[in-house]
Parts: C-alpha cells; structure tokens; sequence
C-alpha cells in the first residue's frame, strides 16, 4: 500500500450529475462499496477548476458551487493545477461534460505538474487520438506517474451478472448504444472491450475497421458481416424497448419482427476486425432501446449477454463502483486495467472518426495491432 | 441459446418460432414448445383491467408476445386461450391483443375456464386483481376482487370435478377470513397455488441468495408505498429470505405497526434492527440526497428529515426471530411515488455470528427507468414451470404467512399501534433450493 495523503481532482466543470461532481462527491462524503458507506479516511482532497476558454460565468458560478463544498463539504483547497496538484499523491482528471477525452493542454499541464510517482486517473479516453495518448502515457512514465482511465462501463453492474470465462475463445460479439459521436463510440467500446480481453490470448488489437450507416448496415448484417441474432440476444437484455412498449407498454421481438431498421434513426455502427480474428460490432442504435447491452458468441456456439447497468439518477451509484476502483488504484499504485487498453480506446476513437468519412471502406489499423 | 452466426436476418426472424433452445444459466423454462404447437399447454388469464403497466398487461403481454429471457426473446409455451376481464376504460388494450392473438375475451371467469364446454378446457389459471377502479376498505385497502375471482375458478374446478394449477397475483385477498378460505380451497381440492409479488424473483444488486439453514436471526425490509398496496412488496422481499434461516419458517406469533415518532423512537431503541435498516439503505439506489447532492450516507438524522411520514412493522416468529419493514414514504402526509424519500426495495439480515448480508431486489420501474416491467418476466417463467410441472417454485405457505403479515400489520396501524398477537399465523414451511430470483 503507498501513502496517501492528498488526492487532487483537476476537472473541466463542475455541475450536479456531472462525472465531476459524481466523482469528487465521492472522494468527500464517501460512498457506497460492499453494503456499506465507505469514507475515503485519513485524505484530503484538493480541487482545481480549469477556465477553459469564453466560460467565464460559467466557470464563475461553477467555482461558487466548489466553494460552498471547500466551506462546509470537506473540500481542502481550491487552486490552480501546479498548486492543487503539488502535495497529491494521487489525482482525477474530469474533462467536461459529454466529450471524450480532456483538452490535450489540460491533461499534459496536469501531468507536467504531477509529482513523481503519482497516480493519474482520467474519466473517459485519456485521448480523443493514438498519437496524444501515447504521448501522454510518455510525458506520464517520465515522470514516474501511473495512468488508468475508463468510464463507469468497465466496472458497472451487469444484468446478469456474468463475465466472460477467462480464457474462453471468442467468435464474434456486439454491443449496442445510443448517442451522439464521439461518445457514442466511446461509451461502446468501454463497455465492450473490458469483456472481450479476457478472451483466450487476451487482446492483441484491431487489424482493420470499416463503418457503415442506414440501409447499409442492415445489409450488412444480412451479408453476415455483423449478427442479427447476436443483436437479438443483446436487445433482449434491455429494459427500454422503443416503438409499441412507448405506445401501451408491450413486449416485442424488435429484431424478429423486423421493427429495428424502423424504429433506428440515423443507425450507424463501425465493424471491427480483430488481429485474432474476432470480429466485433459498436451498433449505435438510437431509437431501438435506451440502455447499453453486449452479447458475446463463444467459439462453441453458445452465447453471453447482459446489460451494462446504470443506476438511476440522481444517485448514480455505478460511480460508487469507479470511485472504488479509483481508490484502490490510489492506495495500491496498481491501475485497475492496463493503458494498453486506454491506448487502444484512444486509437479506436480517432479511427471510428476517420471511417465515418468513407462508409463502407475498411481502414487497416497497423498502428492498432499490439505485440 | 446456441446460435448460429451464418443466419441472416430474414433467417433468423424464422427460427424464432421455430425450434425449441436449450436453457442457458440458471435452471428456467426457455422456449420449449413453438407457438401453434399442439403440445403448448393452455392458459386462461382473469384479470380486472388491462391497459399500460396495468399488471394485468404485464402478465397479458409476456403470455402473448414473448419476453427478453435468459439471452433471447422467449416465447412463452403457454397458450393463453381466454381472457376475463372485468373493467375497460377507455385505455384499455385487452381488446386489441384479443382480436390479434385471437384469446376469447370471456363474459364470465366460468366461460373462461370451460371456453364454453362443460369441461375445464384450460391447463392453468392466472388470477391478477390488481389495478382498476375499486373502492377502499375503511383502513384505506384496495378492495381488488381476488378472492371473488378465485371463488369463481374454485367453483368451476368443483362444478367441473377438474382442477389446474392457479397463479394469484401478490398475496390472496384484502380481508384475513378470505385468505383462509383461499387457502384452504387449494388445499381442499389439492391444486397447485402460488402467488406473490415480483420482488422475491426480480434481479438482486449484488445477486445473493442466502445459503438454506444459514443461522440469521433477524431480517429488516426497507422500501416504500401506501399501505394496502406495497406492504406486501416489501414484506415478500424480507420473508423470501428469512424462511432460508436454520430451522426454516415456524411463523409468526405477533404484528405491531409503527407510524412517524414511533418509528424514530424504534430506530433508537433496537440497535441490531437500526443497524440493518442503515445496511439495508446502503443498498438503495434512489435514497433522496441533502440539496445540492446526489447521494448520501443513510443515518436516522437524515431520515428524520428527508422522510417525517414513515412507518414500520415488527413481526415477531415463533422462534424468536424478528422481522421488521420499514416503509419511508418522504414529506407527505400521504403516500405519493413523487415525495417518497426512496424509490426501491433493499434488504439486511442479521446471523448470529453478526455478520450483515444485504442487497437490492432491483425493480427497473417504467416509466421512468424504463419502457416495460421487466420484474414481471421471471414471475411470468416461474408461472409457466407451474403449469407445465405441476409444481410451484416455492411453498403457497410464504404467502399465506405474507398475506397475514401484511393484513394484520394494517390492522395494526389502524388500531393506533396496538400490538397484535396472531395466532392464526403458526404457519410453519420449508424453502424450496432455489435460487428463485433472475440471474441469467
């Protein structure tokens, strides 16, 4: 266990329900881990609230907030970054609300400003592109500083709560969200690849992508390229079917009645071929259901699937379950995943950018394939 | 469901009516017999209402078009042939499934179950007396007509010399003497009865199942709702667990309610039971948070203010045990989902050792968590293994002894607290294995 005194959290903003606010709240009252209320003891907890450029009333009412936290919540200081970050052992960084990933300035003043040693978590991507977070986890093991990041999807509950059999051999598998872009896609691949990478060899990346939109995706699922009864099993793990369950509350098929390219508006989804040869698909399906689900095909035949639970709001407790996987990271120096997925994540989001200006077109991922 | 990745579209919609798919995790019915098949077993449905998120929607839908189970979208391998339903508002939807589904909208419980002959022509019977326009008991109970739907299906089993198993819905009746009788008919006639309510067989967060004859000594509910309504949810989702303990159920000799003061006072008194409730709480999800928070630590200071309008129900079983719900229904002085305090149903148990297990029994509620119900699906596939085996999933005793509990908390409240000694429930059973709730 390492010492620790001081956690820093350097966010982009701060409101209710924000991750900023889920998160710092957590490391100030405590939250909820193992049927109890646990408090983060013996730490003081250390802010600093980024101006980002033309916000300045809202950075002026959103520092208020964090002022009434430093009077009466817990909160130890409020400062810049080389301040909020001097005596921390550990820190957070939040980047705005609904992007990806933090400004790439703010992330390398951070990481410049870290001490030696620290541990670095960052909420979402640690980069919207490869070639940034490769040069952050650089910048990062300069200076001794141990990188994680991730959503709450990796560490959720799921419905059921299943994962994938370590080791077990993988044939092809499927999620499906809904969102606007980039985060759309971040959302699917946080969900998906933290089950995939258990899979025998573990993952060794993407060889080649390809995106697809509208009437061509749903060819492509006839062509087999992605597979309609894989997303069967995965919307059968929603809660929150569109169409006629709005209108009177039934249950439906939505892929055996043939209702998702109907109720699908602007579907798109990004084909992933896998450097084992594993064949993954982010579907974002807006208007089919309202919750994230995954299904996996084994190489035997046989099928997993859940749903990736989040909590109701305003409470949110799946960030209790990130916010103590933060802390273990913290007090152990051991991140709970590897960058080498964080690196991956990154890779993936700037690809899924570049694919969808040329549907329909694989892009070769050499710099995506790991050794 | 084994799955075949060289399935289109079109293919694959085929193959959802078609061939049977073995079950994937927990021992459950998957899709066994295809719908036309002659060998799916018939159903008859009585119900007062169906309209949106109406129960008797719930349970009408998932019999008709199928529902998300265990990884795929199940058809259910009951038929249901015949529909009585009592009310139809304007909203109602029990019409249009009838004429799409072809189900015999029935004039009276008798046609229902005889479809006209003079023979039961059904395999098993779903009785839902929940919703609807009905007038309220002088303690403020919906007087739902289950009883009087159940003696309508008694009457034909005996007019008939033919019974099948009987599904009630949440527990028998609104008044002790109609759930005896409810009781004593099965037993009489020696068919299959189960009843209940969602919460013992809906998801649990973290999914725990109490190993049977584990040594608990009390149990405490948390969860919400006006009286006569909900009481039973929460008094199913501490009495799904207790009966696990050593020793099983040997029922309950005493009910004393609580109301607002006196349930603070209880919380200050009873240290194992305030700490289970705290427990329990460290589970909910939807506990209301001070202002300008989204969360908080659960302690009776925070309750006091966040919910001045609670009640709780100390149940003393004969071996000592204790059972306590406590329903924190927020700053109203009566019931309403919007000032609730909480949104959700949480359990803790006491062993003696002093170790504390406790979770949530997850109810993803539309609208607002969701567009269905899905809490209803795993009573709908224990409803199906009934009729199919001829063998509940857990003993008819749980909710004789839970349709008491809740009947005589009520009275309880409405006699100002007064604690009431309640022979009636000696009601002693063994736990089926189980699991019985959703995990697969």
């Amino acid at each position: 266990m390492k010492p620790l005194r001081q956690i820093a959290f350097v966010l982009e903003d701060f409101a209710l329900q924000t991750p900023a606010q889920q998160l710092l709240d957590r490391f100030l009252l405590g939250y909820r881990r193992a049927g109890g209320f646990h408090k983060v003891e013996g730490v003081e907890i250390a802010c600093s609230r980024a101006q980002l450029e033309g916000e300045g009333r809202v950075w002026e009412a959103e520092t208020h907030e964090l002022h009434w936290r430093l009077a009466y919540g817990g909160l130890k200081f409020i400062g810049p970054v080389s301040y909020a970050l001097r005596d921390a052992e550990a820190f957070v960084v939040v980047p705005k609300n609904d992007t990806t990933a933090p400004s790439e300035a703010f992330l390398t003043a951070a990481l410049t400003h870290a001490q030696r040693g620290a541990a670095c978590f960052v909420f979402g991507a640690l980069a919207s592109n490869l070639a940034a977070a490769r040069t952050f986890s650089t910048l990062a093991a300069a200076r001794q500083v141990t990188l994680a990041s991730g959503t709450t999807l990796p560490v959720t509950w799921r419905l059921p709560q299943m994962d994938l059999p370590s080791q077990a051999r993988v044939a092809e598998a499927l999620i499906v969200v809904q969102g606007a872009s980039p985060l759309a896609e971040l959302h699917a691949l946080d969900g998906l690849l933290p089950v995939l990478e258990r899979r025998a060899g573990g993952e060794r990346g993407v060889r080649q992508v390809k995106f697809l939109s509208g009437r061509e995706l749903w060819r492509a699922g006839d062509r087999r390229e992605w597979s309609w009864p894989l997303l069967a099993a995965a919307l059968s793990r929603s809660d929150s079917p569109q169409g006629d369950a709005i209108l009177d509350g039934r249950t439906q098929d939505l892929v055996g009645l043939g209702l998702v390219p109907k109720l699908a508006t602007n579907p798109r989804g990004w084909l992933l071929e896998h450097t084992d040869g594993v064949r993954t698909a982010l579907l974002v399906l807006d208007g089919v259901v309202a919750d994230f689900n995954f299904a996996v095909r084994l190489a035997d035949g046989s099928n997993l699937s859940a749903q990736l639970f989040r909590a109701p709001v305003p409470g949110q407790e799946h960030y209790s379950r990130l916010a103590a996987a933060m802390e273990d990271f913290f007090r152990t120096g051991t991140p709970p995943w590897p960058v080498s997925r964080s690196l991956l994540t990154a890779g993936l989001l700037d690809v899924c950018r570049q694919t969808a200006a040329q549907p329909g077109v694989w892009l070769r991922t050499p710099e995506l394939t790991q050794r | 469901m084994s799955c075949d990745a060289t399935l289109s579209r079109r293919q694959f919609a085929g193959t959802l009516s078609g061939a049977a798919a073995a079950p994937f995790f927990a021992p459950s019915f998957s899709t066994a017999a295809p719908r036309g098949s002659a060998k799916r077993k018939r159903v008859a449905l009585i119900t007062t209402i169906v309209r949106k998120f109406s129960h008797g929607q719930h349970f009408v839908d998932r019999l008709l078009e199928g529902y998300g189970w265990h990884g795929e979208h199940h058809t259910s391998p009951l038929e249901l042939v015949s529909l009585y339903v009592e009310q139809f508002p304007e909203t109602d939807t029990s019409r249009e499934r009838s004429r799409r589904h072809g189900v015999r909208l029935c004039p009276t419980i008798a046609e229902a179950l005889t479809l006209g002959t003079s023979r039961l022509a059904v395999d098993g019977v779903l009785i839902i007396g929940e919703h609807g326009d009905y007038p309220r008991d002088a303690k403020g109970q919906p007087l739902y007509p289950r009883f009087r739907f159940f003696k309508d299906v008694v009457k034909t089993f005996e007019r008939t010399n033919q019974s099948v198993p009987v599904f009630q819905d949440k527990h028998f009746a609104m008044d002790w003497r109609e759930a005896q009788e409810t009781y004593r008919d099965a037993q009489r006639l020696g068919f299959p009865l189960m009843a209940g309510s969602s919460l013992p067989v809906t998801w649990r967060i973290p999914a725990i199942e109490i190993p049977l004859g584990t040594p608990l000594v009390e149990s405490v509910g948390v969860g919400y709702g006006h009286h006569g309504y909900y009481d039973i949810h929460t008094i199913e989702t501490a009495q799904c667990m207790s009966e696990r303990r050593a020793g099983g159920e040997v029922g309950v000799q005493s009910v004393q309610a609580f109301k607002n003061e006196a349930v603070w006072r209880l919380l200050g008194e009873r240290e194992s039971t305030r700490k289970l409730c705290l427990a329990a709480l460290n589970r909910s999800q939807t506990l209301k948070a001070a202002p300008g928070y989204t969360f908080v630590e659960p302690s009776v200071e925070h309750l006091k203010r966040v919910s001045p309008f609670a009640v709780a129900y100390v149940f003393e079983h004969l071996d000592g045990f204790r059972t306590t719900i406590f329903h924190f229904n927020g700053t109203g002085t009566a019931f309403s989902r919007d000032t609730a305090a909480l949104n959700d149903f949480t359990y803790a148990g006491l062993t003696q050792r002093g170790d504390v297990l406790s979770t949530l029994m997850f109810l993803p509620m539309p609208p607002t968590m969701s567009t269905l119900a899905n809490f209803f699906s795993p009573l709908v596939n224990h409803i199906e293994r009934m009729v199919l085996t001829g063998q509940p999933s857990w003993p008819i005793e749980r909710n004789y002894l839970t349709t008491g509990m809740t009947l005589f908390a009520v009275d309880s409240l409405f006699a100002d607290g007064a604690k009431l000694e309640t022979p009636d429930l000696r009601i002693r059973y063994q736990p089926t294995p189980g699991p019985h709730f959703w995990t697969g």
